[in-house]
């Protein structure tokens, strides 16, 4: 059986750069992780995550670029729909550790390993 | 307002895109950065069985000529209607892929780039089977967008080719006169009666040791005998509206007239404000005696030959305290009004500073000079020198530890320093000065109104923040506005003139042609799907950028969400609260992401 998948969600001005950068400085990580890209995390409505919970995704990581956001009021927004998807996770009996919601910048590349890190230790007992 | 021409550039030339998809998958091997790691024959191979997937292969540089031949031909000869690519970052080659696919005939964003070297080869090197699994679900999930992918077209916007600067200082003259000299019109927006801003009350600067009055003057003179430059003196702003290309600020005059100033693009060079010690603050407020480093440079400017006579004093010592209002440290130091500590280190302060220790020691060479520092950063070209100078002039140096604070105690007449030296093994020393120098740092200058204008974006120490420091340094998010000089950060007057000049020609070169191509990847809405719910709206955090109009939509008159292109950042905010996905961000709708989930899930 394969290691459960974690879905790293990053956005193109921040936390996709920050991946990169982990990259180009050789570190690794596990191979259940995947990257995808959005202009910001903002644009997903709440059920997007219970869906990607239900197609068999382990965890998500949700790299925001928190205060550097180039987007007017956006980060606020997220950080409100996403209390609103803990609420659903409570409903639906999923572990709201699954799902994270952090800051990567464009060099954090520490904190990057550290975010993945963490959720591997909540995914392990999924599935 | 009258509202400039907003239009597409057609990019597709080859209609087979509404035909049945027939996707093409390249994977590079980069040369065997991919290839050692990724194996990539398999994932070709897995792709090549993949629905949709009339092509997949691999090649050693898909970047080279020859790869993007592959692509040509394929789209030229096969019918390929969609491509993936696998490879490097998008940031390297993403556009010389559209490139090619441009070439092709094909419109450039049917294509879908997968980064399998920096988030798949390189940090999985020694799990070659889980990074090409891995590899083989992300191309997939590559697909799957791009099967979902419709052609954009670059949105393009009429210009008014005149820069507006906002600001007559340094920055702000020097950024004019380069719009200028780039054979564009600059208005500049001064708030007060004169052109130069704070260079106007600097001393001499260096590392020319010139006038800072004359340097003004100069450049003031060179601005206002400018046919390019208009210049708005005593001018205040209340409103900025408009967008890249057509921006309208509404400016009032001294004499209560109002004016409105169109612009395609704004350069904000409002400048720094020195950090105003709290009164008690190192004794500042409490004794004449302690002055702030600006108040102490115009006291030395204004004071006569012989002895240094300060408020009917004659000053024999003079002590120099740096990191006032910088480098805080939270517990230590008291918060301003703001409820924040500056952590930021001021930069230009230390050169600053010894320079005007120096002009002292050169002016009044008896004059004994203390200076209490924690570090020395003299960081620019060639001003260690000032600090060498300052050790030749027997500047006397104190080095504080870094979470101590020297004591500035009264006497009677008498001032008395008391700090820790960590230069003498922590030793506690104690300076009598008859003078104390405050070096402080620049903070903001206090622009909410033109913040909450243009809905500027303002980074934790409360400057203006640039999209990238290395990248985009002196553009904000919003297109057409830029920054020059000391509203973005502390720095000295030759790293402003730099960034002027930057900002003024990036500013140039996008009204140069007199119309300015925008991103495609803003909102997008399906009439036929909009219910006219007004949820939508109420997301967007960019006035006009997102309304509701009335139209006839396939006869019939309805309410549907109406995006103005050029206002519409693309964050998608709008997305997520469309329950039938009637508006998307055009290149990164909610139905692509959820077949690459779906993908990726997969086994």
């Amino acid at each position: 059986m394969s290691k459960p998948k974690i879905l790293i969600i990053t956005t193109n001005h921040s936390s996709y750069p920050g991946a990169n950068a982990v990259g180009q400085a050789r570190l690794s990580y596990g191979s259940n992780t995947y990257i995808i890209r959005v202009p910001d995390p903002v644009m997903f409505p709440e059920d997007f995550y219970i869906r990607a919970f239900e197609k068999g995704i382990a965890g998500i990581i949700i790299m925001s670029s928190g205060s550097d956001c180039p987007y007017e009021g956006a980060y606020e927004r997220l950080s409100k729909r996403i209390q609103n998807v803990y609420n659903i996770m409570k409903q639906k009996n999923i572990n709201i550790n699954r799902l994270k919601l952090t800051t990567i910048c464009t060099v954090c590349k520490e904190a990057f390993l550290k975010e993945i890190s963490d959720m591997e230790k909540v995914v392990q007992n999924v599935n | 307002m009258e509202e400039n021409k907003i239009y597409e550039k057609e990019h597709t030339i080859n209609e087979n895109y509404r035909q049945k998809p027939k996707v093409a998958v390249y994977v590079c091997h980069c040369g065997g950065n991919i290839s050692d790691v990724v194996d990539v024959k398999k994932v070709a191979e897995e792709l090549s069985k993949y629905h949709d997937v009339a092509i997949s292969r691999e090649y050693a540089f898909m970047c080279s000529s020859t790869g993007q031949d592959y692509i040509v031909e394929d789209i030229q000869k096969n019918g390929i209607n969609r491509v993936v690519i696998a490879a490097c970052s998008p940031a390297l080659h993403e556009l010389t892929f559209r490139g090619a696919l441009q070439r092709a005939g094909l419109n450039p964003y049917l294509y879908e780039h997968v980064n399998i070297r920096e988030q798949v080869s390189w940090v999985h090197k020694n799990d070659k089977e889980g990074a090409t699994k891995k590899a083989i679900s992300l191309v997939k999930a590559g697909v799957e967008k791009v099967l979902r992918q419709d052609p954009l077209n670059s949105i393009r916007v009429e210009a008014v080719k005149t820069v507006a600067v906002i600001g007559g200082g340094v920055s702000g003259m020097r950024a004019a006169l380069s719009v200028a000299k780039n054979g564009l019109n600059a208005v500049i927006i001064e708030k007060s009666d004169k052109l130069g801003g704070k260079l106007n009350r600097s001393g001499n600067v260096y590392p020319t040791g010139e006038k800072a009055i004359s340097v003004a003057e100069n450049l003031s003179k060179e601005v206002l005998s400018s046919d390019k430059i208009k210049v708005y003196f005593n001018s205040e702003i209340t409103f900025v509206s408009g967008y890249v290309g057509n921006f309208q600020i509404n400016v009032k005059r001294k004499n209560g007239e109002y004016e409105k100033i169109k612009a395609g693009a704004i350069i904000i060079a409002t400048g720094f404000d020195n950090y105003k010690p709290y009164e008690g603050e190192y004794g500042y407020g409490l004794n004449k005696f302690v002055l702030t480093l600006p108040e102490f440079i115009e006291a030395l400017e204004k004071s006569g030959p012989g002895k240094f006579n300060y408020n009917g004093k004659d000053i024999n010592s003079v002590s120099f305290i740096h990191c006032v209002g910088s480098r805080q440290i939270d517990g230590i130091d008291k918060p301003g009004k703001n409820g924040k500590i500056n952590e930021y280190c001021s930069r230009v302060c230390c050169t600053s500073l010894i320079n005007t220790a120096n002009n002292l020691k050169t002016k009044y060479p008896d004059v004994e000079v203390f200076d209490i520092y924690t570090d020395i950063r003299t960081y620019g070209m060639d001003h260690e020198s000032y600090y060498k100078e300052a050790s030749k002039n027997d500047v006397i140096f104190f080095r504080r530890p870094l979470e101590e604070r020297p004591s500035v105690e009264f006497d009677g007449a008498k001032i008395k320093i008391k700090t820790k030296d960590v230069l003498t093994m922590n030793e506690d020393m104690e300076i009598e000065t008859d003078m104390v120098v405050l070096g402080v740092g620049m903070v903001p200058n206090d622009i909410t109104d033109l913040v909450e204008y243009m809905k500027l974006p303002k980074s934790s120490d409360g400057f203006l923040q640039e999209v990238h420091p290395k990248l985009r340094p002196v553009e904000v998010a919003n297109n057409g506005i830029f920054i020059a000089g000391t509203a973005q950060g502390p720095m000295d007057i030759l790293e402003s003139l730099q960034a002027s000049n930057t900002a003024a020609v990036k500013a140039a070169a996008l009204l140069a042609s007199g119309d300015i191509p925008l991103d495609p990847f803003v909102a997008v809405v399906d009439e036929d799907k909009c219910t006219g719910c007004e949820k939508c709206p109420k997301e967007c955090s960019y006035s006009g950028a997102l309304t509701m109009i009335e139209k006839e939509v396939n006869g019939k008159k309805k309410k549907v969400a109406y995006v103005n292109a050029a206002l519409c950042k693309g964050c998608g905010a709008c997305a997520a609260v469309c329950e039938p996905r009637a508006i998307n961000v055009a290149g990164w709708s909610l139905d692509q992401f959820d077949a690459m989930v779906e993908a990726i899930a997969k086994e």
